[in-house]
């Protein structure tokens, strides 16, 4: 059984739509942050394991670019692709298995400096069939959206509520890069995108960078007198092309009962008091909401409407903003995490949720959400 | 108390130019091959690491997706590591730690790449960052030829002394490839040819250089426990190191290199190895560049620095020597990047499991796996026996 | 059935910041100024100028002029040419430690016959001093060098 594991620090940059300084410069600064918050020196620290993109940063080997900057300088450390949530699970591994007894990682992007986002999507398709026929995130997810109006009824109010949500809860995050307080009218009056789709319902890219040190139990409680403790991870892929697969049932369900079964959470509904959410487009936080076990097929709508997932009700989703508050692309997840370690930590300022003793962080990357992630975090 | 970890089986590609096939399926020929020769279905692996080059290589974005199918992935776990050429080994010391951590018994690991699709040297000239390095950089030759001809110079070397065993270095890889089923180039070649091949990036030439390759490898990890239960000949990971330096090529020493000598440590000391010469029994290096090769044998202590030449000039790390080096053919025959680092990996499973074919070394019982990358910053390397 | 190939070639725009650093280094650079930074746990003066030291682990802010003048501590002699490459061969390409600096720099190094690979090496061997040939207008990147000669 793997070793008892706990989130000792984080730190995160402002996400904004361009920072001044490069990429070594931001991961330096949450590096050197998550560092210090934990009173850890970089002699100290056992291994770094960073998540970052070379299509994303348009320098490839894209982790040798700032692997010293993270604090890697002589010590193990690797690189997981595309998703800070993965490298989050990797660096788990490595202290879980007892060979290292910290890990710090970090995850970067920054959008102001790379093609738009439908253009290094349209890359994730193969060259042969879906590429050419011009399948990229946003249509990806643009279809997925139509599916889930169809065989639920859901509508684009429902999705504007979503914005309009987590716009709001922004407000409360200093980090945040897009905060507004708008209606369910403006939203549907927002040009479309890719039908049923608004700019709104899209996630803003952004520049950001964020670190989380992991540490095993004894380092944790010499390091931080609130560990927050990695309670269940678990992770899953779903085939590949579009047409393989069912859009409304992919592979998260599988990384949440894998993440809830190390956890021992049998009614997650009950036992999560807050979930920070990968929404890169306004309709998924209802389908993930759904998939994560919250509700029923169907149900994600209501909860909404319901006001269970809003900042005050029984199940906050996105308090942070989440990801429609600003996408830095490969850092979104671990900044789901970290979000997530600040509730249970009691160290979320403003948008802070009372009484969390359980909270869940999500993340996605691929096509429609092809590669899910789930961390349960705890006291 | 750390879990045991072994390798139970290994697959690879026939590599070289493989426009017979489309990345996945190339791919899942390594996947297939990896679960016959241990003797698994597919339903039997709990998870999946993959890696291989920058995307911009073969040109598209996060190929672990597109690949998911053809590696068996669906429903499960699936990780991609990328760390320029070390990815290779990047995959095994994942998977690794897939098992070490308790949460999984049985992983698979995948590395592939398929040079023939995309532009290598374009490509990798993009890891220099755009203010002060990438107009320099010339592509891997450009960049790992800096360390070759510095080698000489450091330990007052005659260069024609270096040039010729580094020319040795390279027939022997060649030689040795021909026995080699998997091997990309398989051609007899003397000292005389390797000399007087046209210059790439000086002092590296046509044949002290790897060939860009198509290929892919698939290795699989299993708990002690289970591994014993998969397999009579389970290969032991008994030493994992890695270590990175500064961004800047220019910051460090890379004739004695500090990453790949803290690599070897890290992973002799967790092997409990003090005399590299006698305790291992076969070595596959990551050697793209033919002078490399002499740099590691010192790095890894195979002797003490400025030696290199005399260990292949004694024919220490020839087969039949002391300690074989590179019997598969080495990176300088079969360098599908991507897979590199695992195939190393795979050849010292092989070896020390008496799989080897025409180039096993008789009695390996311990070997040692190794990879290089990133613009001169990243080593790892991985010890497995068959020694419980 | 013969294998078919699909072709295609993906050119994509990218715009990287400077940050404050390195946009600080090249102002000065533009003015044939070459700095770099000294880290106050080690000592050393890294070139090019950056934020922060990498062993220590500390932000750094001394800025330290160097010479453009200085060693040669490796280079090479890069003479086959693939797509996408910056420069065209034959060139030599070196690693270059400006008096003053702990750390050297990749550039080129010219200013005479490079078609015949033995008088190079002739000429260019570790160790060699080299200065620095400044373009006539400077454009604040590091090309404003145009390339390094032999003292």
């Amino acid at each position: 059984m793997a070793g008892k594991v706990a989130v000792v620090s984080w730190a995160q940059t402002e996400y904004r739509e361009a920072h001044d300084a490069t990429i070594r410069e931001m991961v330096f600064r949450v590096a050197r942050e998550a560092l210090d918050r934990a009173g850890l020196t970089r002699e100290e620290l056992g291994t770094v394991i960073t998540a970052s993109s070379d299509y994303w940063q348009g320098i490839s080997c894209s982790n040798e670019y700032y692997l010293d900057a993270a604090g890697g300088y002589l010590k193990s450390g690797a690189k997981a692709e595309e998703d800070g949530a993965l490298a989050f699970m990797y660096a788990f591994m490595r202290v879980a298995s007892g060979h290292f007894d910290t890990a710090l990682v970090v995850a970067v992007t920054k959008g102001s400096e790379i093609p738009p986002l439908a253009t290094l999507t349209h890359l994730y398709s193969e060259p042969f069939f879906q590429r050419p026929v011009g399948i990229d995130d946003v249509n990806a997810a643009a279809m997925q959206a139509r599916l889930y109006m169809e065989r639920y009824g859901a509508t684009p109010e429902q999705f504007a509520r979503v914005v309009v949500k987590n716009l709001g809860n922004a407000r409360r995050n200093p980090l945040a890069f897009r905060k507004a307080t708008l209606t369910v009218e403006e939203v549907l009056r927002s040009p479309v995108v890719a039908d049923p789709l608004r700019e709104p319902d899209l996630a803003p890219g952004a520049d950001g960078a964020c670190a989380v040190l992991l540490a095993g139990e004894e380092t944790a409680k010499r390091l931080t007198d609130r560990p927050v403790w990695v309670r269940g991870v678990g992770w899953s892929v779903s085939s590949y092309y579009l047409g393989d697969r069912d859009l409304l049932d992919g592979s998260l369900p599988d990384a949440a009962r894998r993440a809830y079964r190390m956890a021992g959470i049998a009614n997650p509904r009950a036992e999560i008091r807050v979930a920070e959410v990968c929404e890169a487009y306004s309709f998924q936080e209802l389908l993930w909401c759904e998939q994560l076990g919250f509700c029923g097929p169907g149900e994600g709508p209501r909860l909404l409407e319901e006001g269970v997932t809003g900042p005050q009700g029984e199940l906050p989703v996105n308090p942070s903003g989440g990801v429609l508050a600003g996408n830095p692309y490969c850092a979104r997840g671990l900044v789901r995490i970290a979000e997530a370690a600040a509730q249970v930590a009691g160290r979320a300022g403003e948008h802070q949720v009372e009484g969390v003793r359980t909270a869940l962080a999500h993340s996605y990357h691929g096509l429609a959400g092809q590669l899910h992630s789930v961390v349960i975090l705890g006291r | 108390m750390a879990r045991k970890v072994a390798v139970v089986g290994t697959g690879q590609t026939r590599h070289g130019k493989r426009q017979d096939v489309s990345y996945p399926e190339m791919i899942r020929e390594a996947v297939v091959a990896a679960l016959e020769d241990a003797g698994l279905g597919w339903e039997h692996i709990d998870a999946v690491v993959c890696g291989s080059m920058p995307p911009p290589m073969e040109g598209t974005n996060a190929p672990h997706l597109w690949w998911a199918d053809a590696m068996g992935a669906c429903g499960k776990p699936l990780l991609r590591v990328a760390t320029c050429g070390t990815t290779g080994i990047s995959i095994a010391h994942a998977a690794y730690y897939h098992v070490a951590s308790g949460l999984f018994d049985v992983v698979l690991a995948v590395g592939a790449e398929k040079q023939y699709e995309g532009e290598s040297q374009g490509t990798m000239t993009t890891v220099g960052e755009p203010f002060f390095q990438r107009q320099f950089v010339a592509g891997a030759p450009g960049v790992f030829a800096y360390q070759c001809n510095e080698y000489a110079h450091r330990y007052n070397l005659d260069e024609e002394r270096v040039r010729a065993a580094a020319a040795e270095i390279a027939v022997r890889n060649h030689v040795d490839a021909l026995d080699n089923p998997f091997a990309h180039l398989r051609q007899r070649i003397t000292v005389e040819d390797v000399l007087r091949s046209r210059v790439l990036a000086y002092p590296i030439r046509l044949l002290d250089c790897c060939p860009a390759s198509d290929g892919a490898c698939a290795v699989i990890f299993a708990a002690g426990e289970v591994a014993t239960r998969i397999t009579r000949t389970p290969a032991w990971v008994a030493g994992v190191g890695y270590a990175g330096e500064e961004h800047w090529v220019g910051d460090s020493d890379k004739v004695w290199w500090q990453s790949a000598r803290q690599a070897a440590l890290q992973a002799y000391r967790m092997a409990g190895i003090t005399d590299p010469l006698e305790q291992l029994d076969v070595a596959e290096l990551y050697n793209p560049f033919s002078f490399q090769e002499l740099i590691f044998y010192e790095l890894f202590g195979f002797c003490g620095p400025g030696e290199g030449c005399r260990l292949v000039e004694e024919g220490v790390v020839r087969r039949g020597g002391k300690l074989p080096c590179d019997p598969s053919g080495g990176v300088l025959c079969t360098n599908p990047i991507g897979a590199t680092g695992l195939i190393r990996v795979a050849e010292a499973a092989m070896q020390v499991t008496g799989k080897a074919g025409a180039h096993q070394v008789e009695g390996a019982r311990t070997a040692l796996a190794h990879a290089i990358g990133g613009t001169q910053q990243i080593n790892g390397v991985m010890i497995l026996t068959s020694l419980d | 059935m013969e294998p078919r190939i699909l072709k295609d070639t993906i050119a994509l725009p990218y715009q990287w910041a400077l940050g404050p650093v390195n946009t600080r280094f090249f102002q000065e650079f533009k003015e044939r100024r070459i700095f770099g930074t000294r880290c106050p746990k080690c000592g050393r003066v890294l070139v090019p100028a950056r934020a922060f030291c990498a062993r220590c682990f500390v932000p750094l802010d001394e800025w330290v002029q160097v010479r453009d003048e200085g060693t040669i501590k490796t280079w090479t002699y890069v003479a086959y040419s693939y797509i996408g490459q910056p420069m065209q061969p034959p060139y030599v390409s070196a690693l270059i430690q400006l008096d003053g600096a702990d750390t050297a720099i990749p550039h080129l190094v010219a200013g005479f016959d490079l078609r015949d690979l033995d008088e190079v090496r002739a000429r260019i061997k570790i160790g060699t001093r080299v200065r620095a040939v400044w373009r006539e207008e400077t454009e604040g990147t590091i090309l404003d060098i145009k390339y390094f000669e032999p003292v």
